[in-house]
C-alpha cells in the first residue's frame, strides 16, 4: 500500500500553481494600476500636490545636513584662492571700477529722465518683491525632470509659480511647495519655457530648454535682424512669472534653432531669491451660465434703467 | 491547503504574538535598501544632462534575482511611486516601469534560472536601455514630453554602475539572509 504521498503532493502543487495565477493577477492589475495613473496624471497634473510636498519636505532637511561638510570644505578652498589672487584682482577691479563710475553718471541722468517721462505718462509699474532668500539644497540629475530643491516651503510664503532668481540670472521657476522646501524646475528642463527678448535687437523669442546644458530659442517674434554670437537675453516679463530684464542667458551658436547658454547655473549658486509672481494673472469669475430661454422683456428691463414701481 | 508552518496561535500570549509579528522585519529590507537608493537618487550632483544612474531600477532588477518572493511586482509599484513623488515626474512613470522590470525578471528567471553574473549584467543593460525608452514614450503619455537622447547619458551609467548595486545588494543579503541567520 504505496499511496500516501501522493496526494499531498498534488494538493501542494495545486497550491503552487493558485499561487502563481493569484501572483501573475496581481501582477497585471499593478501595472494596469500604473497605466491608470498616468492617464490621470495627463488630465491632472497638479494631482498629488500635497504628497509631493510631503516628501520634499522629508528629503530636503536629509540632503541640507549631508552637504553641509562638503559646503564648508568649498568655501575654505574659495577663502584660500580669494587671498592667493587679491593684488591681481584688485587692480582689475580698480580699472572696471572707474568705468563703472563712468557708466553710473550717465544711467542717474537717464534715470532722472525716465521717472520724469513715466510721469508725464502715467505709466505704472508693478514692484518687485522678494519673498523668501533660501540656499539650493539638491538638484536631480538622476531624473528626466531637471528640478532643484530649496529650503524655503509654504512656511516662508513660497507658493508653486514664483521666479527664482540667482546672482548672475534667472534659475527657474517654483512648481512644487511643502512647508519647509519647494522644488524649483530648472531652465534646462523641457517643460520650461522664458519669454525673453534680445536686448540688441529688442526681439521677442522664448528660451525653451532641452534637457542639455544648453537653452533653444523658438518662436521668434518681430523683426527679423540676424542674431549675433553672444546676444544677451534677458526676460521680456510676458506672461506675468518672471519680471523683466532678468539676464537669462547669451547666444553661442545662431543655427537652427539658435543654441543659448544660460547665464546662471544652478551649480554654484548658493543662495537664491524667490520673488513674488510678476504680475498674477487675476481670477476672473466665469458668469453664470443661463441655460434658460429668458424672455425679451426681461432682458429690457435689465438692460434698461429700471423705472420706480408704485 | 493548510500552511503546515503555521506557529500554534492559540497558544501564543499577547507578547509572543508581537515578538513572532517583529521577527518579520527582514521582509522589508529589500524594499527599504531599494527606496535608499532612490534617495541617493535625489544627490546634489548638478550636471545640466540626466547622467546619475538609474540606481533604483537595478535596486528592483537585482533584488527581484535575489529575494524574488520579497520583492514582487507589487512592491516595486510602491517604490516606483515614492521615485515618482521624489523625482517630479508624472505619478505612474517609475510605478509602472518598476514594477514591469520585477515581472519581466521572474519570467526570466523562470526561464533562464542560475545563470552567471555576466548574463545578469547583460539582461540589466537591455532591461536599463528598454526602460528609458519606454520612460520617454510614457512621458509623452502623461503630456510631459521629453527628448530622448540625453537618456542615452544615463543608460551608459547604470551600465556601469550594475557591480556597485550588485555588490550593495549582496552584501545586504548575506548580512539579513546569509546562511548564518536562521529564517
Amino acid at each position: 500500500m504505496d499511496w500516501t504521498p501522493a496526494p499531498r503532493r498534488s494538493s501542494a502543487m495545486r497550491r503552487e500553481q493558485n499561487l502563481a495565477l493569484v501572483g501573475a493577477v496581481v501582477s497585471g492589475a499593478v501595472i494596469a494600476g500604473g497605466l491608470v495613473l498616468l492617464l490621470v496624471a495627463r488630465v491632472n497634473p497638479d494631482g498629488a500636490a500635497r504628497m509631493r510636498g510631503v516628501m520634499l519636505d522629508l528629503t530636503t532637511p536629509v540632503w541640507s545636513v549631508v552637504r553641509a561638510p562638503f559646503d564648508g570644505a568649498g568655501r575654505a578652498i574659495s577663502w584660500a584662492g580669494d587671498y592667493l589672487g587679491a593684488v591681481s584682482r584688485n587692480r582689475a577691479m580698480e580699472a572696471e571700477l572707474a568705468e563703472a563710475k563712468a557708466d553710473l553718471q550717465r544711467a542717474a541722468a537717464d534715470r532722472r529722465a525716465l521717472a520724469s517721462l513715466r510721469k508725464l505718462d502715467k505709466v505704472r509699474d508693478p514692484a518687485r518683491r522678494v519673498v523668501a532668500t533660501a540656499r539650493i539644497v539638491s538638484a536631480t540629475s538622476g531624473s528626466v525632470v531637471r528640478s532643484a530643491m530649496i529650503a524655503a516651503g509654504r512656511g516662508d510664503g513660497v507658493g508653486p509659480g514664483l521666479p527664482v532668481i540667482g546672482a548672475d540670472g534667472l534659475i527657474g521657476r517654483t512648481i512644487e511647495a511643502g512647508a519647509l522646501s519647494a522644488r524649483v524646475l530648472l531652465l534646462t528642463d523641457p517643460g520650461s519655457r522664458v519669454p525673453v527678448v534680445v536686448t540688441r535687437t529688442g526681439e521677442a523669442a522664448l528660451a525653451v530648454g532641452r534637457n542639455t546644458p544648453n537653452l533653444v530659442m523658438q518662436d521668434r517674434v518681430g523683426a527679423d535682424v540676424p542674431l549675433m554670437v553672444g546676444d544677451t537675453l534677458v526676460t521680456s516679463g510676458d506672461g506675468g512669472v518672471f519680471p523683466p530684464g532678468i539676464p537669462v542667458g547669451m547666444i553661442i551658436s545662431i543655427g537652427e534653432p539658435p543654441q543659448i547658454r544660460t547665464a546662471a547655473s544652478p551649480v554654484g549658486a548658493g543662495y537664491v531669491l524667490v520673488e513674488a509672481a510678476y504680475l498674477p494673472l487675476p481670477v476672473v469669475d466665469a458668469p453664470p451660465a443661463l441655460d434658460a430661454p429668458v424672455p425679451i422683456e426681461a432682458r429690457q428691463g435689465k438692460a434698461s434703467p429700471a423705472k420706480p414701481q408704485s | 491547503m493548510m500552511n503546515r508552518n503555521a506557529p500554534p496561535w492559540r497558544l501564543m500570549d499577547a507578547a509572543e504574538r508581537r515578538r513572532y509579528w517583529w521577527g518579520h522585519w527582514r521582509m522589508g529590507i529589500p524594499a527599504l535598501s531599494t527606496l535608499l537608493l532612490v534617495l541617493v537618487m535625489t544627490a546634489p550632483l548638478v550636471v545640466p544632462v540626466p547622467v546619475f544612474p538609474q540606481l533604483a531600477l537595478l535596486g528592483v532588477f537585482v533584488w527581484s534575482i535575489f529575494q524574488p518572493g520579497l520583492m514582487p511586482p507589487w512592491v516595486a509599484f510602491l517604490v516606483g511611486l515614492v521615485a515618482d513623488l521624489l523625482f517630479a515626474q508624472p505619478l505612474g512613470v517609475n510605478a509602472t516601469l518598476f514594477a514591469s522590470a520585477a515581472g519581466v525578471v521572474r519570467v526570466l528567471e523562470n526561464r533562464y534560472g542560475h545563470h552567471a553574473y555576466n548574463f545578469d549584467w547583460g539582461m540589466a543593460a537591455a532591461m536599463v536601455i528598454v526602460f528609458e525608452v519606454l520612460t520617454w514614450q510614457l512621458m509623452a503619455l502623461a503630456g510631459k514630453p521629453v527628448p530622448l537622447l540625453p537618456l542615452g547619458w544615463q543608460v551608459l551609467t547604470s551600465i556601469a554602475a550594475y557591480p556597485l548595486v550588485a555588490a550593495y545588494c549582496a552584501r545586504i543579503q548575506r548580512r539579513a539572509f546569509g546562511p548564518d541567520r536562521a529564517r
